[in-house]
């Protein structure tokens, strides 16, 4: 029998990896366990990615104290883990009474958080900084250095450099049930076999409800909510110089328009509708038209044929917190297994989240002991089109596939594709999210058959067996002998 | 800086070694430039014809039925026989206003000194988003294009029922193929009250095969959570809303999108050249030239053509233009006229008339019409049997009526009543 883990985490988004890189520092055997094809694949790669200053989060909640300075931790966690991290400026703008209460009172938010760059701007030099901008609004602040990441990036590369430092790691593995026993370990029942471990963190996302559930804790309830966003081709990105937000810190409603760290334009994300379930990331006409109408009101010159695509994104609240807020504590049934039931803005307080984790487990008795060596550091993924001419003429060098470029609009070459499907990318999507190729404004028309290929080259599969994002996605149809072989 | 002695002094580069940049490439060659090179992304030249397997091709540039593959061989044939330079796997990633560009390859980057540059890097297909279908996000969603890769070159069906949604040639084409393939096709959705491609394919493609052609209706639910399972369409009404009550699903695992194909413009708008709103390609004048010194546009990039024949007449004009300006020999008019869009026109090329030379002049109109007549100032005026978007009118100016055209004002409108 083996050893069972310290601890195992349910969940590889950005809260589940970052628990997980932390958790790697000490001498511990640990794992995460997961449903998808590659991290941060769920709930965390559709959502605006901004890593937002505390004006959003109600002074005394638990999310204003988890996500205090977190641009502070992600500054740091990009140079050792080598992510792309942007900071930019924001505006918050008002165009009547009602958003302006909704302005004035982030500011209030900002101010009694300790933020200190939040000051009220005039129209003169909001017309200066975003010209492009709707101008008739009654209402501004400004504030400094907000970040924007890319979550599949970031999720990937935590669990990348956690692995480096032990831990284990378990993709499409669905856990199917759970069962704390009488020696204090809990027995992870997956599609893949049983697990033991003596501490569990649930940080399934969207189905974190299940998992207490499965564990016995059906106190928990979570409350879907799902926004609509738009993505708008890198060649007009330069119309906006920094991250917008019209009025919305209600639940129900928000508006935003900026850059994203690729250098694309996000609009996002209109009013929430209650989804039917957590797969039911459909966008509906009304929502793309709600979206677009609001796009062009803030920014008027905005070309709508630039849409590059559109997606959804659910978040939920939780019953054991109030007003929207985290829960990240014990289970209702065992003190060895924790929750971290969260909202938006999630991914701002994942460091914050991993922080709050260690010493939940520590209180409850683990012991966390510092590895004599801890790597900190990983390699970074080559990006053609973020390198130097010096760099790129260096790297053909060594590879010449580096030059070959296979995504014409995002300019991504045939090593690149290689380069993670090695380190982890088994997908069409899973090369997508970390190579970036087929994201640009032919969304793979002429990349994907060839990734198809690529993928087949280096997993050692069949073209039929190839999925757009995992179990039941083929991208293509067996061919008729693979069929009959099936029967 | 760019260090000078790793740049290569160029006559001509041609960007794209489709049909219209091997034509161009091999005029040029004929007119005598010495030192042209081709770039192309792809490993073979060809560009799109290699996977446009059906017949149909060559019949006005070569007087014969040919295939898609057949015609690009017989252009790459006559690129070779001019000793054309052709550099495959190389992707041209800018183009800077003194005519320097860097090539992308797996021999490093490269920077070039270009005298002249022609655009050919032909068009890309439009997505779903371009035209906003509503729903979920799962695999079995393909461009008509490339699912016609897949299936012609690749050797794989990429599903078997399958649903197209807008009626272009592609579209059109590939119902066809994935039926004689042993596919199931549910019906082809096109928003208008007609067809977006040419006759003959509705004919050839839709009709001889009896495929349910949906016309007047709209598509407002894509279902699937891994693999799509299903689409929702319903009927538009004459101003294009949607007639309550109409909504129907149909069941497929695959989705095709024919909804119209763009100039891909990106290098060009980089280098600042203007592009025209309603060809999405550079606005040029009577020989292909762009609103850049010595860059100059034809095919698929400058206007999406219905015939691969006009795209390798468009090329040979580059060349034209290209060795008349090399050499000096080219006289513009005094007064330039602009052509303006009267009438149910939605595209001219070109758009402006600056020399006195024998001229074609390709036009599309906005709605399909019954017998009609297509005007051009006073100059022109020809009877047609019908008009149709998806068929590219083209009709030729002699120099003299050019200049005539430039005697009358500075812009003259076409039009077809």
């Amino acid at each position: 029998m083996q050893q069972p883990y310290d601890v195992i985490i349910i969940g590889s988004g950005m809260i589940g990896a970052m628990v997980l890189r932390e958790l790697s520092r000490f001498s511990l055997k640990i794992a995460v366990i997961d449903k998808e094809t590659q991290a941060g694949l769920g709930a965390s790669k559709a959502s605006l990615s901004y890593i937002h200053r505390n004006h959003i989060n109600p002074p005394g909640s638990l999310r204003a104290r988890l996500c205090n300075n977190s641009q502070q931790s992600y500054r740091k966690l990009s140079q050792e883990l080598s992510l792309s991290y942007n900071e930019l400026d924001e505006i918050n703008i008002a165009f009547d009474k009602e958003q302006e209460y909704l302005v004035k009172k982030r500011m209030e938010w900002a101010l009694k958080n300790g933020e200190t760059s939040f000051r009220l701007i005039t129209n003169k030099e909001v017309a200066k900084l975003e010209p492009h901008l709707n101008q008739n609004f009654t209402y501004a602040t400004f504030s400094e250095d907000h970040g924007l990441i890319y979550p599949p990036e970031w999720a990937f590369a935590l669990i990348e450099n956690a692995k480096d430092n032990g831990a284990d790691v378990f993709f499409n593995t669905e856990v199917i049930n759970l069962q704390y026993s009488d020696n204090k370990i809990w027995d992870i029942y997956t599609d893949r076999g049983k697990f033991q471990a003596r501490y569990l963190i649930n940080a399934a996302g969207l189905y974190a409800d299940y998992i207490a559930h499965m564990a016995g804790d059906k106190e928990v309830q979570q409350f879907m909510t799902r926004g609509t966003f738009a993505i708008f081709d890198s060649a007009i990105a330069s119309i906006m110089k920094h991250i917008i937000y019209v009025g919305g810190v209600t639940p129900e409603w928000s508006q935003s328009i900026s850059p994203t760290v690729h250098g694309n334009l996000i609009l996002g994300m209109g009013h929430f509708k209650t989804p039917d379930s957590p797969t039911d990331t459909k966008v509906t006409q009304e929502e793309l038209d709600i979206i677009l109408r609001m796009g062009k009101e803030m920014i008027p010159t905005l070309p709508l044929d630039d849409l590059i695509t559109s997606f959804a994104g659910i978040k939920t609240t939780n019953n054991l917190a109030s007003d929207g807020d985290f829960y990240v504590g014990p289970s209702t049934v065992s003190s060895t297994m924790f929750h971290a039931l969260i909202c938006s803005p999630g991914i701002t307080a994942a460091p914050g989240i991993a922080n709050e984790m260690l010493n939940l487990l520590s209180d409850a008795g683990l012991d966390l002991k510092e590895k004599p060596v801890f790597k900190n550091t990983r390699e970074a993924l080559f990006h053609f089109s973020e390198a130097t001419d010096e760099q790129i003429n260096a790297k053909i060098k060594e590879n010449p596939q580096y030059g070959h470029l296979i995504c014409r609009c995002e300019k991504v070459s045939e090593g690149e594709i290689r380069e993670v499907i090695r380190r982890g990318a088994s997908t069409i999507e899973g090369v997508k999210h970390l190579s970036r190729a087929g994201m640009g404004r032919c969304q793979g028309g002429f990349c994907s058959p060839l990734i198809l290929k690529i993928l087949c080259e280096e997993l050692g599969i069949s073209p039929a067996e190839v999925t757009r994002r995992g179990k039941g996605s083929p991208e293509i149809a067996a061919s008729d002998n693979e069929e009959e072989h099936n029967d | 800086m760019i260090n000078n002695k790793n740049i290569i002094d160029l006559d001509l580069c041609v960007i794209g070694a489709g049909p219209a940049g091997l034509a161009a490439a091999t005029e040029a060659k004929r007119l005598g430039i010495k030192n042209v090179v081709v770039f192309d992304r792809d490993e073979k030249a060809g560009g799109i014809l290699a996977q446009c397997i059906h017949p149909g091709f060559g019949l006005q540039r070569f007087k014969e039925e040919l295939t898609g593959p057949e015609y690009a061989h017989r252009e790459l044939e006559a690129a070779l026989k001019q000793n054309v330079e052709i550099e495959l796997n190389s992707m041209v990633i800018e183009i800077k206003p003194d005519g320097i560009i860097k090539v992308a390859s797996a021999k490093g980057l490269k920077t070039y000194r270009c005298k002249s540059i022609i655009l050919a890097m032909g068009c890309r297909e439009r997505t779903r988003s371009n035209v906003r279908i509503p729903g979920t996000r799962p695999a079995g969603i393909f461009t008509a294009g490339k699912a016609q890769r897949l299936v012609n070159i690749e050797g794989f069906l990429p599903g078997r029922k399958a649903v197209i949604i807008g009626s272009g040639d592609i579209g059109m084409i590939m119902a066809r193929r994935l039926i004689l393939e042993g596919c199931q096709v549910e019906a082809i959705i096109e928003i208008n009250s007609y067809t977006s491609g040419l006759i003959r394919n509705e004919v050839q493609c839709i009709h001889d095969f009896n495929i349910p052609l949906l016309l007047s209706h709209q598509v407002t639910m894509i279902r699937g959570d891994q693999r799509v399972e299903e689409i929702t369409v319903a009927q538009r009404d004459s101003f294009g809303k949607i007639i309550p009550e109409t909504e129907k699903q149909i069941a497929c695992d695959t989705i095709l999108l024919s909804v119209g194909l763009i100039p891909e413009n990106e290098l060009s708008r980089n280098v600042g050249i203007t592009i025209d709103n309603s060809t999405k390609g550079p606005l040029v004048d009577n020989f292909l030239a762009t609103d850049r010194a010595n860059i100059f546009a034809c095919g698929n990039v400058l206007h999406v053509n219905d015939l691969v024949d006009e795209v390798s007449f468009e090329g040979e004009l580059a060349a034209k233009a290209v060795a008349a300006k090399l050499t000096g020999n080219i006289v513009k008019m005094a007064k330039e006229v602009k052509l303006t869009k009267g009438a149910n026109i939605g595209q001219i090329v070109p758009q402006q008339l600056s020399y006195p030379i024998e001229s074609r002049i390709s036009i599309r109109v906005k709605e399909p019409t019954g017998p009609t007549t297509v005007k051009i100032g006073e100059v022109l005026k020809k009877r047609l049997p019908f008009s149709r978007p998806g068929e590219m009118i083209v009709v030729k100016l002699t120099g003299a009526q050019i200049e005539e055209l430039a005697k009358a004002g500075s812009s003259r409108e076409v039009s077809v009543e």
